[in-house]
């Protein structure tokens, strides 16, 4: 891709995320609008009650993808900066799991690259999560992201 | 004496409940024949059996980006196997 970097955020990280300081980092004076999606654990899944969650990632090729989600938002909407994190480990009931943050001159913008970013993310980002229950625990049903059917890649000869 | 095949080495990796199936995360594996990313699959899902039962909800990828099954493979790619993903 060629977008320039914007002084984004993408990362993965273990320990909590800092809200605040995210939305903070991607406003800025020429902008009017920051949009923010706060993903967090919930306290039941299917009525059954979550005792807590456990992420694992592919973390170079989640990373990748964060990056890609970022740069295809620059080239869709006119924003500004647009920050993607997500936890991996436990994480107990109420804890953010996932964070983004995306600021515009205008709202529109903002509100429409958020909801893209975090809809996106949950299909094609290879992270996965682990509920624990009281009487066991399962792998989350996921998405299946897309792939290529049958095109074997081009590779420079080495 | 000079060889007609070319020995290859891929990293394989698994994740989630795969991950659980093979019993770890990651392993190198070499081969001296030409083969796919389908045929690398065959291959872990005779050693561990349950894996096949997962092959239609699984996509792959090649030093990381999806790839297709039918994708070949050289020397120092990084396959991995990918349950759908539930991240957010």
């Amino acid at each position: 891709m060629s977008t320039p970097l914007h002084d984004d955020i993408y990362k993965l990280m273990r320990e909590p995320i800092d809200l605040a300081a995210l939305a903070r980092h991607v406003r800025a004076p020429e902008d009017g609008a920051v949009v923010t999606f706060d993903g967090f654990v919930r306290n039941q899944s299917h009525n059954r009650p979550t005792l807590y969650l456990d992420y694992e990632a592919y973390e170079s090729m989640a990373l990748a993808k964060m990056r890609e989600i970022g740069a295809h938002l620059h080239e869709k909407y006119r924003i500004h900066r647009v920050a993607i994190v997500h936890r991996l480990g436990r994480l107990e009931i109420g804890e953010t799991s996932v964070f983004i943050a995306v600021s515009a001159p205008h709202r529109a913008a903002a509100f429409d690259a958020c909801r893209f970013a975090i809809d996106t993310l949950k299909r094609t980002v290879p992270i996965w999560k682990k509920e624990y229950f009281e009487d066991g625990a399962v792998w989350a049903d996921g998405e299946l992201p897309p792939a290529p059917a049958a095109t074997p890649r081009a590779k420079p000869a080495s | 004496m000079p060889s007609v095949s070319q020995t290859i080495r891929v990293k394989v990796l698994f994740f989630g409940r795969l991950k659980e199936i093979v019993g770890h995360a990651e392993e190198s594996l070499e081969f001296s024949d030409a083969a796919t990313i389908e045929q690398l699959f065959a291959h872990f899902a005779t050693r561990s059996p349950e894996l096949a039962k997962f092959r239609s909800s699984l996509v792959a990828s090649c030093n990381q980006e999806f790839a297709a099954w039918n994708t070949p493979l050289h020397s120092g790619d990084e396959v991995a196997f990918l349950p759908p993903v539930s991240g957010g």
